[in-house]
């Protein structure tokens, strides 16, 4: 199926057969197009993909290995947790990040198809913050609250149920959610809603930053998202007590390293096996404090508090 | 239409005169629906452009992204385009023509060729994303090439095949019987007689149909994001060729679609200067058609 080759005494077809060769061109270029390591120059590529909460990260991390190492590509996508992690099931990706646990039966199916057990990196922390339209009265939610707004067979719909007054016509919850291949809205479901299923009907977004802008539109608006999505003075973040009565916790980078704020959660970094080589290396730039001051520019909790002071 | 006898022979009786008021209505009311067309066009190019002026300038198509894509340029999505929008035209466009020839030129209407017809017209009318899975299945999966310009091109081409072979057709109906009857006539074979009359006078359909898929397959996201194209990497400023071809790109489409949905902090001005690189990509290769369809046209000899 190569269609250059169709030499031709036709002006015409010719022409476009010229089009046609001119755009094969880019890749017959790099000698036999060999993308993986050998010759003068060895070029290394990694695939890395998963989670759309990571994956600003992971594209900065991209970009400023690039800088210090410019043979090294990593190629950055997104999708969710779910898609990295089935991903790095068939073995097609080097490293798959998540914003939750590879469930046990994952692990056993890597390992039958690929032979080699996933090995886990944790790379930072990522708090969960619940978050409101900025002229929302309420400052604080409790865990059970927020069960009650988003599991099935919850109680609460409206503001009113809450306390919250808004007026008349706004008082239905809105409830904001993510599509279910993300590792947000299954960490969600998994520590808040005790893993019960989400009520039918709310807006299900394809992307974190989504989620935060719906609600900044909208004043009747409830959503979950990552710290890093914080939109000030378009959204409210809010304080979140684990129990009815505790003493709530405002999210943020501090009382998640002290593992006060009760939503908070790892972003992990997933390998076929030990990694070797340039892998290997990338994975340890990520825990240096470079790598680390990333996460944290990012808008997420590094693994050691002060790294962001060189 | 003699006004002024028309007025002393047949005075404007009420009937007339509604006549002629429902003629102007009539005549206005049409008249603002063609004018609606045009409207939204000018109105989303309008609106793309005040909004994106800020980044509008060279610099931005050959700058590469930075600072976490909120700031820099599009350099890599739109190298990234080209390369898929090419590759998938090299392998459909051989493919979809020769197919067409044969169904117009050669094929008899039995059971064969009509189901060769039907899938033709079905597989036009698969939703991109199932063409994506598709894709995934086939080229990642199966064919065993990953994720990679490879298989986000045989995607597209598998994708924009159809639509080839239908403007082929088309093209290729369009020249009179009488031309080949006239070279079959001489004693030449129905080869000869499609290379020497039917695709010499049809070419320039054939090449409009052709180009006109850019556009379609620039701009679609799905069936790429499935198969090869990435939320990012970094390559050089201004490289012509950055990607090997089982590696994986980024394109205009899918970067339009992260930074707008995903990337948080992104200046204002990027996603709509992002819009403006495409749809200038897409209008431009629409252009190019409509020149080399003029110019082609103008050397026909009927």
């Amino acid at each position: 199926m190569r269609p250059a080759h169709r030499s031709s005494c036709f002006p015409q077809l010719g022409l476009a057969a010229c089009a046609i060769a001119l755009a094969l061109q880019p890749g017959c270029k790099p000698g036999g197009s060999s993308g993986g390591s050998g010759g003068a120059n060895p070029r290394i590529t990694i695939q890395n993909k998963g989670s759309d909460t990571m994956v600003n990260v992971a594209q900065v991390w991209a970009e400023e290995y690039k800088k210090i190492h410019p043979h090294v590509d990593v190629e950055v996508s997104g999708g969710g947790s779910g898609v990295g992690i089935a991903a790095l099931i068939k073995g097609t990706i080097d490293l798959a990040s998540t914003s939750r646990d590879m469930k046990a039966e994952e692990k056993a199916l890597a390992k039958k198809n690929t032979g080699k057990e996933p090995r886990e990196f944790v790379v930072g922390h990522d708090a969960l913050v619940v978050y409101v339209h900025k002229d929302n009265p309420l400052a604080e939610i409790t865990n059970e609250q927020l069960a009650d707004i988003f599991a099935e067979g919850g109680k609460i719909t409206k503001w009113s149920d809450l306390g919250v007054k808004l007026p008349a016509d706004r008082d239905v919850i809105v409830r904001v959610s993510r599509q279910s291949s993300s590792g947000t809205y299954e960490f969600f479901r998994e520590h808040v809603l005790n893993k019960r299923d989400f009520k039918l009907g709310s807006r299900d977004m394809n992307g974190s930053k989504e989620v935060v802008e719906l609600v900044g539109l909208t004043m009747s608006a409830i959503g979950y998202s990552g710290l890093g999505y914080n939109e000030p003075g378009k959204v409210k973040m809010l304080k979140v007590s684990p129990k009815a009565g505790q003493p709530a916790i405002e999210p943020g980078v501090a009382t998640t390293l002290s593992k006060q704020y009760p939503i908070a959660r790892p972003l992990l970094l997933y390998t076929l096996g030990e990694p070797t080589g340039e892998l290997k290396n990338y994975i340890d730039w990520i825990l240096t404090d470079a790598g680390q001051q990333i996460v944290e520019k990012s808008g997420y909790v590094p693994l050691r508090a002060g790294t962001s002071k060189p | 239409m003699n006004a002024s006898t028309g007025h002393a022979m047949f005075g404007e009786t009420p009937p007339v005169r509604r006549k002629l008021r429902q003629e102007a209505l009539a005549q206005w009311v049409f008249g603002a629906m063609a004018a609606a067309m045009i409207v939204p066009l000018l109105l989303i190019v309008g609106y793309l452009v005040v909004r994106a002026a800020p980044s509008l300038n060279l610099e931005f198509l050959l700058e590469v992204p930075k600072r976490g894509m909120t700031e820099g340029g599009i350099w890599p999505a739109f190298v990234g385009t080209l390369y898929l929008v090419f590759l998938s035209l090299a392998f459909s466009a051989p493919i979809g023509i020769l197919a067409a020839v044969y169904l117009n030129e050669y094929a008899r209407d039995n059971w064969f060729n009509r189901v060769i017809n039907l899938a033709v017209i079905n597989l036009a009318g698969v939703p991109s994303i199932v063409h994506a899975l598709f894709g995934l299945g086939a080229f990642v999966y199966a064919a065993r090439f990953g994720y990679s310009i490879i298989s986000a091109s045989l995607t597209l081409a598998i994708m924009t095949l159809p639509v080839i072979i239908a403007a082929t057709r088309e093209a290729l109906a369009s020249v009179p019987r009488s031309f080949r009857e006239a070279c079959w006539n001489v004693g030449a074979t129905r080869w000869q007689t499609i290379w020497a009359v039917v695709l010499p006078n049809s070419i320039s359909g054939i090449l409009t149909g052709i180009i006109l898929e850019v556009s379609r397959a620039a701009g679609e996201t799905a069936p790429v994001m499935f198969t090869g194209v990435v939320f990012f990497k970094a390559v050089e400023r201004g490289d012509l060729f950055p990607y090997y071809l089982n590696e994986q790109c980024m394109a205009l489409s899918m970067h339009l679609y992260t930074i707008s949905t995903q990337v948080p902090g992104v200046k204002e001005s990027i996603p709509f200067a992002t819009a403006i690189v495409l749809l200038a990509l897409v209008l431009m290769v629409n252009a190019a058609a409509i020149s080399l369809r003029v110019y082609l046209r103008s050397r026909k000899k009927w």
